[in-house]
Formats: structure tokens, sequence, C-alpha cells
């Protein structure tokens, strides 16, 4: 283009006007040539449906097409622009296969958090381009370069397939038949259209940036040159915060008498990536070449739980002697009198390294002071828990705090705990300004929460029925430089290291201990994952010694109802473990059929295999009161508004909350309007963990919505079960031949414009553990079981995943595609979790060098939905959010042995570690 | 998230860019795709970039005898060149197994042999690094060495080649041509690459202000000859290799009469193996033949501790492409 004089020969650096393609659209706008396209697509055209996950050709959220072809705009300097055309995903509207595409996606629930789709969707679309009807096996080819951290990319590889579908339907219940129905997500349409704001789309324009200075060093002690004048002397730099500028207590944590988290560290920082300051700079400053006035000492680290515990070793904080957080422990019946009678024991030692969330949109936010209130925009899965702490940290009553969750790309457990929050209020109050926040990629892997790293000693002894008799299990889990949720993990993995089995005798101990490694926190199943992979992997060593079917030793151990668990508690009913396991009793035969023939079959070097593993999971806090409540109300016009804080992290809480809701009314689904999770607008509903939103928030929703009904119907002096509609703003219905009516426009309106609301809360009942872990931690279990096929490639030690089937007792499938969707989301992590991860500090703060499952790395999965009607949940549903994950590394590890005789016992089993147990066996 | 600010422009044509190239502080960019990364994270500080991507170097054709593939040409582009599909499937086979989709669709030929090394240590700001800065240490020898090289590394550096490309055309007896002041030469792609020594930040022979301007792969490198590619890595795809390996044999009357052997992941450069190559002429294609083959290449490779394991993963490796080869499965 001859306006873009920048590019000629001579031109040299500085902004200069160029003119771009976008969407059919010529846009102009001044960048250096080096300003990547994301960065002008986002910041100056506003087009903010392309997402930035990693700025290296990692993740693919970027990608566009330029003249057609799919590319990662993260990395396209703006230099190179002129005379292309560029699509977006705001492109797509308009454009017929575009269209076609979404409409897909959103029928196949291929949109979980919504993050990675508008890059999944341009991948698709340039493929459809030039290959409009692809096999399978191109469909994954072609997006092989986008990483989706929710769906495990089954639902996303149907949906490409599934583009041209001749007579699509849309499932539209009828009122009282939302429950069960797999309804679109409410805001699917949204994600789709790249419309949703996450946490880097929506500050102002003018908004001051922040970055925040961090520890290189595991242990550091530091000293700050003179701030003042590097204020001063520096024109874009606006402020400078350190532990000095925090108002409040500089010190956070989830929970709050162990929070020992600061801000900003003082004096000595505990682990790599934590915050010793944070500079406020003009927008549009590169801070990039500044240098920062601190100097560091580095300390000596303690870098394993091993070296903590040494009785030598220094403490991480003064206050926690041996290093030591928490322990948790239950103990039942007399492990050490039943263990040596035992006709098998299996015994080993498990290890597990730091597992990074790595959702696919980093943390971010923005934040402003109006009128007093400090308001934080924030991709955040707790925003009450924010907001407590946020008000502890500035010094203020709660009230001055307003948390508004942006949508949440992915959080896993990893946004439980505050990240950018303090940084935005602590620079918005100081400067008056909006101000503004994007962790990168390797701030994001380096300054949050990690899965605790393990150390597990695990006896488990059955008689010679194959009955369990007996289990001990000793675990040390490196819970990092802060409390976090390491007093979780350690609680909750004694209660649920027996796996879904009575058993009897039981002991199980487990410590957290401080290191200076990252803070370890909530991640997708709180310490159980790790703890089923030694339980799991004995039983089927136990099976084997005494020559039992591997899925029979595990049915004929199966908790049934009525049955005590390890804590004491008696579950009445819904205890859907056995029902989980029968149900694999078909594809188990069948499978177990094709790895006999296929290792007949094979050239010697392919091994054949199959594995099982059965997990259980309380769902909501072990032991503590969570509660959560729920608003729902009609306005005067007859719209019927659900004011919903269980915030959606892509798990769909939007949508099932209102699915519950509807039918607890007795109205259509689509008819329930949604205000999703804002502090200063809807009632507290609790964090997204522990799945507990389905549980706890759907009972809270359930008893709101008959609390409407009920009130309607009064109003009308019409009977519980009678029928009403709203006709305009008029409330109508027909009872005992009478036809009734109020005028809804005549009523009084609230602050929330209702004429009728309900406010209903639920907490679930439980107990407190006494000395031996004995009581009713939870209400509620969730069950599931998990079959895999897999071969081994004996010369390099590869391992290929072939099929997955899953069978979960979810109580009632609010969703059915929901329930499926969170199923392949956790069995990818899973698969992680089994094959590839191990985030090292310091070395593995990326996308490429940290590796989390492709498309091409999950199998096809089939998942069995079983519903044991649970006596305690909203229309007997319970949560899956988190089951989903635990059974997948214990199946593959089974199935590798099974595969060729091979025991991993510390994951990931990579291909050097399979390889070298292999080369290993064979001199044996 | 920017390094230093450059000047930036395009060539206007190859001896505009040759010109001006061998100022200190100039840099060719194509792609991009790596340069722009190293840039961002501090370790390229170039002064001054001189775009070659619009040069119109992207042809792909048949020149004489040879196969001559442009320096900035596009990865997508060679890998699906019906030319190349046909007569020499090993390239697109690497290039295929190379990256990311989106990232085939920026990357160039040239940038692509012409890429830095993935070590976690060379690519972080702040680490130490002989590549980045001779003398300053290396983080790898002290710290995780999995991915370390088993030849051709030095005292000073470990660092392994990561370009799936190279390790195919070397396999191919490829050469690149190159422009300078000096005029234009060509040099055999093994002899471009150079190993670390007393020099571990300059990976490659050419002179400042060299540009690459093709490829060029002989015909006869292909023609009755049973190739292929072979890459191992942890993930299923968009990975570096741990290792790789290309082979190529040519089978006479029943008799192995031409062989290379290269593989790539374990040194600075794609290597040659031609103690395994020996042993594989005048023999038949047999699996005996090929393990002993795949052992005498491996001989004498001196691991590290971390990564002893790739001694005997590229002797498998050596020995599955042969079988694959031979079987043709
Ligand atoms: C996420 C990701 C995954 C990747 N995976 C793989 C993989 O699996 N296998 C693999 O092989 N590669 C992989 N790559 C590397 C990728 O292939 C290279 O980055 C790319 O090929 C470089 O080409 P470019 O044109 O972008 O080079 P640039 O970044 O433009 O240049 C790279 C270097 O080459 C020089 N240069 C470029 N062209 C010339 C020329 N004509 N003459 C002289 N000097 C020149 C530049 O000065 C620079 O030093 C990956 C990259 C990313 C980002
Ligand atoms: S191996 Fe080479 S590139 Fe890696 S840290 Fe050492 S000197 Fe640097
Ligand atoms: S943001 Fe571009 S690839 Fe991740
Ligand atoms: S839906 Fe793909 S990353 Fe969340």
């Amino acid at each position: 283009m001859s306006n873009d004089v920048a590019d000629g020969a001579a031109a040299v650096d500085g902004a200069v006007l160029r003119t771009v393609l976008v969407n059919g659209i010529a846009a102009s706008f001044e960048a250096p040539p080096a300003t990547v396209l994301t960065e002008v697509l986002r910041e100056e055209l506003g087009l903010t449906g392309t997402k930035v996950g990693c700025s290296a050709g990692d993740c693919g959220a970027c990608t566009v097409m330029i003249d057609r072809a799919a590319v990662c705009a993260c990395m396209v300097p703006v230099g190179r622009l002129a005379g292309t055309s560029i699509t977006t995903v705001e492109g797509l509207t308009g454009d017929e296969l575009g269209e076609r595409l979404q409409a897909s996606f959103l029928r196949h629930a291929a949109a979980q958090c919504g993050f990675c789709t508008p890059g999944v969707l341009m991948a698709a679309r340039a493929l459809l381009g030039t290959n409009r009807q692809p096999t399978r096996q191109q469909v994954m080819d072609g997006l092989g370069g986008v990483l989706c951290r929710c769906t495990g990319y089954q639902a996303i590889i149907a949906a490409v397939l599934d583009v041209d579908a001749a007579d699509p339907v849309t499932v539209r219940p009828t009122s009282g038949k939302a429950v069960g129905a797999s309804i679109e997500r409410v805001d699917g349409r949204v994600k789709v259209a790249g419309t949703d704001v996450f946490g880097d789309d929506d500050a102002p324009d003018d908004a001051l940036v922040i970055h925040v200075i961090r520890s290189p060093f595991a242990r550091a002690a530091f000293t700050f040159c003179d701030l003042e004048s590097f204020v001063s002397e520096n024109d874009g730099i606006t402020a400078v915060l350190t532990a000095r500028d925090v108002p409040g207590v500089n010190r956070f944590g989830v929970i709050a008498p162990l929070a020992d988290q600061p801000v900003f560290a003082e004096h000595e920082t505990r682990f790599a990536g934590e915050a010793v300051a944070a500079v406020v700079v003009l927008p549009g400053f590169d801070f990039s070449s500044i240098e920062f006035p601190v100097v560091w000492a580095a300390l000596n680290p303690l870098t394993s739980p091993a070296l903590a515990l040494h009785p030598a070793a220094e403490l991480v904080h003064t206050d926690r002697p041996a290093n030591v957080l928490v322990e948790g422990f239950v103990q039942t019946g007399d492990v050490d009198a039943v263990m040596p009678s035992c006709a098998a024991v299996a015994s080993a030692e498990f290890d597990s390294p730091f597992v990074e969330h790595a959702y696919i949109e980093p943390e971010a936010g923005w934040a402003e002071v109006i009128d007093g209130l400090v308001v934080i925009h924030v991709t955040t899965q707790s925003a009450y828990m924010d907001r407590a702490s946020m008000a502890e940290i500035l010094g203020v009553a709660e009230h001055r705090v307003r948390i508004v969750p942006t949508a949440v790309g992915g959080g896993f457990g990893g946004k439980l705990d505050l990240s950018v929050q303090p940084f935005l209020a602590l620079a918005a109050l100081r400067t008056g300004q909006p101000v503004r926040i994007t962790y990168s990629r390797a701030e994001s892997m380096a300054s949050t929460t990690k899965r605790h790293p393990s150390k597990l000693s695990v006896s488990i002894g059955a008689d010679s029925n194959g009955r369990v008799t007996a289990m001990s299990f000793e675990g040390v889990f490196d819970t990092g430089a802060y409390a976090s949720w390491g007093p979780t993990v350690a609680n909750r993995v004694p209660i649920h290291a027996s796996g879904p089995y009575f058993i009897p005798n039981y002991r199980a101990h487990s410590t957290a201990v401080h290191t200076n490694g990252p803070p370890s926190g909530a991640f997708r199943g709180f310490g159980v994952p790790q703890a089923a992979i030694a339980q799991e992997t004995l039983f089927d060593e136990l099976a084997g010694r005494l020559g039992i079917d591997r899925l029979e030793f595990r049915i004929l151990n199966a908790l049934t109802a009525g049955q005590r668990t390890v804590t004491g508690h008696v579950l009445e009913g819904g205890v859907g473990i056995r029902d989980c396991l029968e149900a694999l009793r078909g594809p188990w035969a069948d499978a177990l059929t094709r790895a006999q023939s296929l290792n007949r079959a094979n050239d010697r070097r392919h091994r054949s295999g199959i594995g099982v593993a059965g997990i259980w999971y309380g769902c909501g806090n072990t032991s503590l009161s969570n509660p959560s409540t729920i608003k729902v109300g009609v306005r005067s016009d007859g719209s019927v508004v659900l004011h919903q804080g269980a915030i959606d992290i892509g798990q769909g809480s939007n949508t099932v909350i209102s699915q519950i809701v509807a039918d607890a009314i007795g109205i259509e689904v689509h008819r329930v309007l949604l205000r999703s999770a804002d502090t200063s607008i809807t009632p507290d509903a609790g964090k997204t963990s522990a799945s507990r939103q389905t549980y706890v928030s759907g009972m809270a929703a359930y008893l709101a919505g008959v609390s409407l009904r009920a009130k309607l119907l009064a109003m009308l002096d019409a009977s519980f079960d009678s029928e009403f509609v709203f006709d305009a703003g008029v409330l109508r219905c027909h009872s005992d031949g009478v036809a009734r009516s109020v005028d809804l426009r005549r009523l009084p309106v609230d602050a929330d414009g209702f004429v009728v609301v309900a406010v209903e809360s639920y907490d679930p009942p439980t107990t407190a553990l006494d000395h031996n872990g004995q009581g009713t931690p939870y209400a509620v279990f969730g069950y599931g079981a998990q079959l895999i096929e897999l071969s081994v490639d004996t010369a390099t030690g590869r391992v290929q995943l072939h099929r997955v089937v899953a069978a979960y007792d979810v109580g009632k499938a609010i969703n059915p595609q929901l329930v499926v969707g969170q199923i392949e989301g956790g069995i990818a992590q899973g698969i992680g979790l089994a094959l590839l991860e191990e985030y090292l500090p310091g070395r593995t703060n990326n996308l490429h060098d940290y590796l989390i499952p492709t498309i091409g790395d999950v199998p096809p999965i089939e998942t069995i939905i079983v519903e044991t009607h649970d006596p305690v949940g909203p229309y007997g549903a319970k949560g899956v959010g988190e089951h989903s994950l635990i059974p997948t590394a214990p199946a593959i590890l089974n199935a590798i042995h099974h595969a060729c005789g091979i025991r991993i016992r510390s994951v990931p089993a990579t291909p050097t570690k399979v390889l070298a147990a292999i080369l290993k066996r064979g001199a044996a | 998230m920017s390094g230093v600010a450059f000047a930036y422009s395009r060539a206007a044509d190859v001896a505009d860019a040759v010109a001006r190239g061998g100022a200190p502080g100039a840099a060719f960019v194509a792609g991009g795709t790596d340069l722009l990364q190293l840039w961002k994270a501090g370790r390229a500080t170039p002064t001054e970039l001189i775009d070659v991507y619009g040069l119109g170097l992207d042809g792909i054709g048949v020149d004489g005898d040879e196969l001559s593939i442009g320096a900035t040409a596009r990865l997508s582009d060679v890998a699906r060149h019906p030319f190349v599909v046909d007569q020499h499937p090993l390239i697109a086979e690497a290039v295929l197994a190379s990256a990311s989709g989106q990232i085939r669709n920026m990357a160039t030929v040239g940038g692509n042999l012409l890429q830095r090394t993935r070590c976690p240590y060379f690519r972080t700001a702040g680490m130490a690094c002989n590549k980045h800065r001779p003398g300053s240490g290396c983080g790898a020898l002290d710290g995780e060495d999995r991915h370390a090289a088993l030849f051709g590394a030095g005292s000073s550096c470990v660092a392994t080649h990561p370009s799936d490309l190279a390790v195919a055309l070397v396999a191919l007896d490829a050469t690149v041509e190159v422009s300078g002041a000096r005029g234009v030469r060509r040099v055999g792609l093994s002899e471009l690459y150079r190993l670390p020594g007393e020099r571990p930040d300059v990976d490659t022979t050419l002179a400042a202000g060299e540009l690459i301007t093709r490829v060029l792969v002989p015909r006869a490198a292909s023609i009755g000859r049973l190739a292929t590619y072979v890459k191992v890595r942890d993930r299923a795809s968009f990975e570096f290799a741990l290792l790789s390996v290309a082979a190529v044999i040519r089978i006479d009357a029943g008799t192995i009469v031409h062989a290379r052997l290269v593989c790539g992941g374990v040194a600075p450069a794609p290597w040659r193996l031609p103690a395994g190559e020996a042993l594989l002429i005048g023999q038949k294609p047999e699996r005996g033949v090929f393990t002993v083959a795949a052992a005498a290449a491996v001989e004498g490779a001196p691991p590290l501790p971390g990564n002893s394991f790739k001694v005997e993963l590229l002797r498998r490796a050596l020995v599955r492409t042969l079988t694959t080869i031979a079987t043709g499965s």
C-alpha cells in the first residue's frame, strides 16, 4: 500500500500511520513496525475477540486469518501487513460458513470458558476454507496449534465435523422440563461471537498500566534504592508501590486464620516470582527496558519437603515449627493388627511434581475508584472471598470494595486465590485513575498456585476372598511458600485416600510442608488425584496377586449404601460407585479382547493394555459451613431475573442454575434473565470450587425458585400445583375453574426492580471430624470410574491412548451435555497429569516447556451417565467438576502395566521414564 | 513486552539486503517467528532489522538437476508443493512434524535453518548462558540437562539445534546458496553449521551480512531411494523433537548401496552418523543389519546424567526408522 510509507526501504523506526484491511474494512492506526497484530487488533481497533494466551506462538488463542491462512496474530509484526486482508472472529458474523461453524459450536457445547474459542474457530474456518469436508484426522491436524484446557477437544472435533448438519435441532424445553435437558449454554452466544468480556477485554483506554517486580530467586533478601527519584526521573512512571503502601494488613490467604501471603514481600522473598513492588506507568509507556532499582541477595532455598523437614532446616515461616503447615489424620479399626494377617499386601512409594493449571487466560483485570468505592473488574473464581481479603488489605469495610467478575478463561482452582486484585486496588487508590494489569504467561505461571507435589507411602492388604481389609497411607505434600489451600489438601486426602471402597481398618496421615517452591493451592481435586494414583494402582497389584479380574476386584470392594466410610459416615443412599463400575463391565470385556488380539497381531514393539480406576469425591467444603444464597425475582413487566453469584468459569453454572430455578418456579428456562456474579448485585454464592456449585448453589436456587413460586401462587390465592403465566405485566392462572390474575404493574418495586422476590440460602449439613477424623465431612459424594485403552511403543516409551470410557454417578444430570463436557475436560487434564505435565520453578514458565495436552493427545471419550438420585442434592444432582480428572492417571498407569509389565510410580510417565522402566525390566 | 527499539526497513532487493546486512547490529528478519521471540526475551538485540520476507525469494521448483526452494518460502507452502510431496516426501514429513499449522504459515525455510536453540536457559532473560554471552556460564550444564546434546557439544555449551527440516535436508545432501558482499557461493548444509568450541555464540559459518537465498536438493538424492523421518517427543503434536532421525537408503539388487543417517535434537547441528552408514553399505536391508549399524552409530556418545536415556532412545529410533523404510510401513 502506497500510504504505508514506513515500509519503504528508507524508512526507519517510529510510529507511523498504517492502514490495514480487517474484516473487509480499512482501518488506520499508528504503531511502530514491530508492534504485533494482537496489540493492534485489541488496543487500537477494539477487536478484543482475538485473545492472547502466551504471546509466543504456543497456544493459538490469537489465531486469525491473513489472506485466508491461519496465523498467530501475536507473532505478526504490523510492518508486514500492507496489502493483506485480515479476518478475525468478529468477521465470522456475516460469513455463511463462519456462522454455521459458530452454530455448530453452540450445539456441541464446544466452548466452555470460551477463551480459546475465537482461535479454535479461526483455525477451523481456515481449514474449511481449503478442505470443505475434512476427516477427523484432518480436523485434528488443522486444529493442532490451538490449546484448549477446558473441553478435552472432543466437542470441538465433533462441532467442526458437524458444521453442515442438515437439520440442526435446538433444545427448547417447555416449562418444568429444563432439568435433564441439554439446553445450549445461556452464555454461549457471546463466547462463539468473541464478544464475551474477559479480564483484559474492557479496561478504559486511558487506564494506567501496572508492572509487577518479582523475585528472580527462590529465596532472596532485597533492598530498594532510591524509589522517589526513580519515579521523578522517568517521565512515563506515575507511581511505585511496595509493602509500605499497603494501608491495611499486608497479608492474605484463603483460609483466614492461616493467612500468610504478603501482597509485597517485606525484606525477604520466599519463592521465585513473589512480588516486591509494582510500578504504575502511563498507557503505551515501554517499561521493558527500564531497570528497577532493587538489589537482590540470593539466599539458600529449601527446594523440597525432605530438606524442609530436616531438623536443622531454617523455617520458611518462623511461627510454623518444623516447616509443617498442617497435618490431616483419619483412622478407623486396627490397621497394625490386621495388615500382617492379610492374604496379600501391596506396598509402594509414589511421587508427583508441581502441576500448573495452565488456563489459557492469564490473570487480568482493571479497577477504578468511584465515590470512595473501589471497583475491581477481574477474572476470579471467588468474588466474595476476594472482597473480604481486599477489605483487609485496604483497611476498609467490605462495602467499600466491589468485585465485578469478568468472564473467566479457565480457573480449575488457580483463580481462587488473589492475584492481580491487590495491585489494581492499591494503584487505583494511589493514582485516583483507572488502572489495568494483565499477567504475561511467564508471570502467571511463576506467581500463581500449583498442584501440590506429593510423596506417598501406601500399603493395602486384602484377604484371600479378595476383600480389602486394611490400608495405611502416609503422604507428604509440598505446600510451597504460603498456606493457600494447603490445609484443604491435607484434610481432604486422608478422607478420600481409601477410594470409594469399604475398608474397615484404615489409617491415613498427611502433612503439608512449607518449602521455597511456589505456593501450592487448589487444583481440581485438592490432592485426591495424587492419592488415587497410589490406591488405584495398588488395587491392581492386589487383584493380580489374588488372581481376580481387576474390575471385579473393585466391584467386590465398592462402597454401598448403609456401609461406613473411613470417617464412620454411613451414607443412606446415592452411593453410585458400584453402578459405575458395573456399567464398565461390557466395555471392559470388549477392551480386553481387543487388547489381546492386538497383542497377538502386533509387531512385538507395540503392546496394548487396558486399565481401570474408580473414585469418589465429596462435594463442598470439608466439615465447614459453605453456604450459597440465590435471589430470584419478578419485575413489573413480568420478566423473571435470576441473581446468581455462582461464578461460571466455563463449567456451566450460569446455565445449570437457570435450569434448576426455572423448573422450581415452573416457567420456561429461556424466560429466565441472568445477572451473573457481582458483589454489589448478586448475593454470595460462595466460591466456584470443591465441585459445589451444582449441589450447594443449585439447592439454594431450588429453594429460591420454590419460594418464589409459592409467593406468586399465594398472591393469586391458588394452590401450589397450579399453573400460571406472565401475560406482559399481568400474572394469570386458572385454578379450580376460576380465572385469577394480579397486575404486577401496580405493585411496589424494590431496589433491584422486583415486585416479588425470593432469597434463599443453603448450607450442606456436615459435622466436624474428631481427633481420629471421624464424622460427616460432606453431605454428598459423587462417584465415577474410567476405563482406558492404550498402547505402548516399547521402542521409544511413548504411550498412545486409544479410547476412554467414563461412567459417572452425577445423581441427576441437570444438563447432560455440560456433564459430558466436564468429564471430557477433566480427562484431558488427567492425561496431562499422567503423561506430560511437570512444572519446574523458574524453568517451565511457558507453554512450550510446560506441555499440556494438545488435540492429538486426547483420544475419543465415551461417557456413561449413571443417575442414582441423591437424597440431598437439587433434583437429586451432585457435582462432577473435579471427579472427572481423578481416575484418569491411575487408569493410564494400570493400562501401561497391563501392556508391558512396568509399574510407573512417579508421574508424569514420559517416554523417558517408560523407556527406562522397560529397559530395567528387560535387564532384570 | 518488548526489547530495545530497532530501526526497521524492507530490503529493496538482494543487493540492498546484502549491502546493509553486514552493518554492526543489523539482522535479517523473515517470518520473524524466532527472531522476534528472542528480541522480546532480550536475547537478541538487533539495532536494525532488514525485512527479507518480501524479496520474492519464495519460489519452489526444479532447477536443472536440483529442487530449488527459495529461502523465504513458507514452511506450509513447501509441505504441500506437489513436486516436494511427490519427489522428496522426506522434506514434507519433516516440515509437517514441525510447529503448528499457524506457525508454518509464517515461518520460512531460511529462518527455520537459522533458528536458534530451544535451550530454556538461552531463551530466558537473566539466566547464565554462554551462547548468549560467552563466559557467563552455562545454565544447562549446572541445571536440567534432559535436552542436552550427545554429540559435538563442548564444555562451553551443550545445546542442540532444534530444526526438523535441517535434519531431513542434510540427509538429502542439500546445499544452500548464499549471497554476500563477495558475491554468491554455495555451501553444503552440514558445513553451514559450526560447533560451539570457544565461540558458542556463533551458530553458523555465514559471514556478517550473508543472506541465504535458496536451498538446493540434488534430484539424485531421492531417485530410487527410500527415506523416512521419525520424530520422538513427549506430546502428540506441536513440540520440538526430543530427538529425530532422517534416514535415506538405496537398495540395488537386494543390497544397500547408499545410506544417510542423520539425527536431530542430539547435537548443535543436524548430526550425521557415518559409522552407522558405513555398516549398512553392502548389506542386506534386514533387522539384524540395522541393529548392528544402529549400535555402532551411537557408540561413544558421552551422555550427561540427565540425558543418558537418549543414547538408547537414539539407537532404537534408528532401528525403527530403518525398519520402517525397509518394510515400507
Ligand atoms: C511455538 C513454536 C513451535 C515450533 N516448533 C518447531 C518444530 O517443531 N520444529 C522446527 O523445526 N521448528 C519449530 N519452530 C521454529 C520455527 O520453525 C522457526 O521459528 C521458523 O522456521 C523461523 O523462520 P522465520 O522465517 O520466522 O525466521 P526469523 O525469525 O525471521 O529468523 C530466524 C533467524 O534466521 C535469520 N534469517 C532468516 N532468513 C534468513 C535468510 N534468508 N538469510 C540469512 N538469515 C536469515 C534471521 O536473521 C534470524 O536470525 C517452532 C516455533 C514456534 C514459535
Ligand atoms: S547449553 Fe548452551 S545455550 Fe544452553 S545455557 Fe548452556 S551455553 Fe546457553
Ligand atoms: S497468544 Fe499467540 S499463540 Fe498464544
Ligand atoms: S474452552 Fe477452551 S480453553 Fe476454555
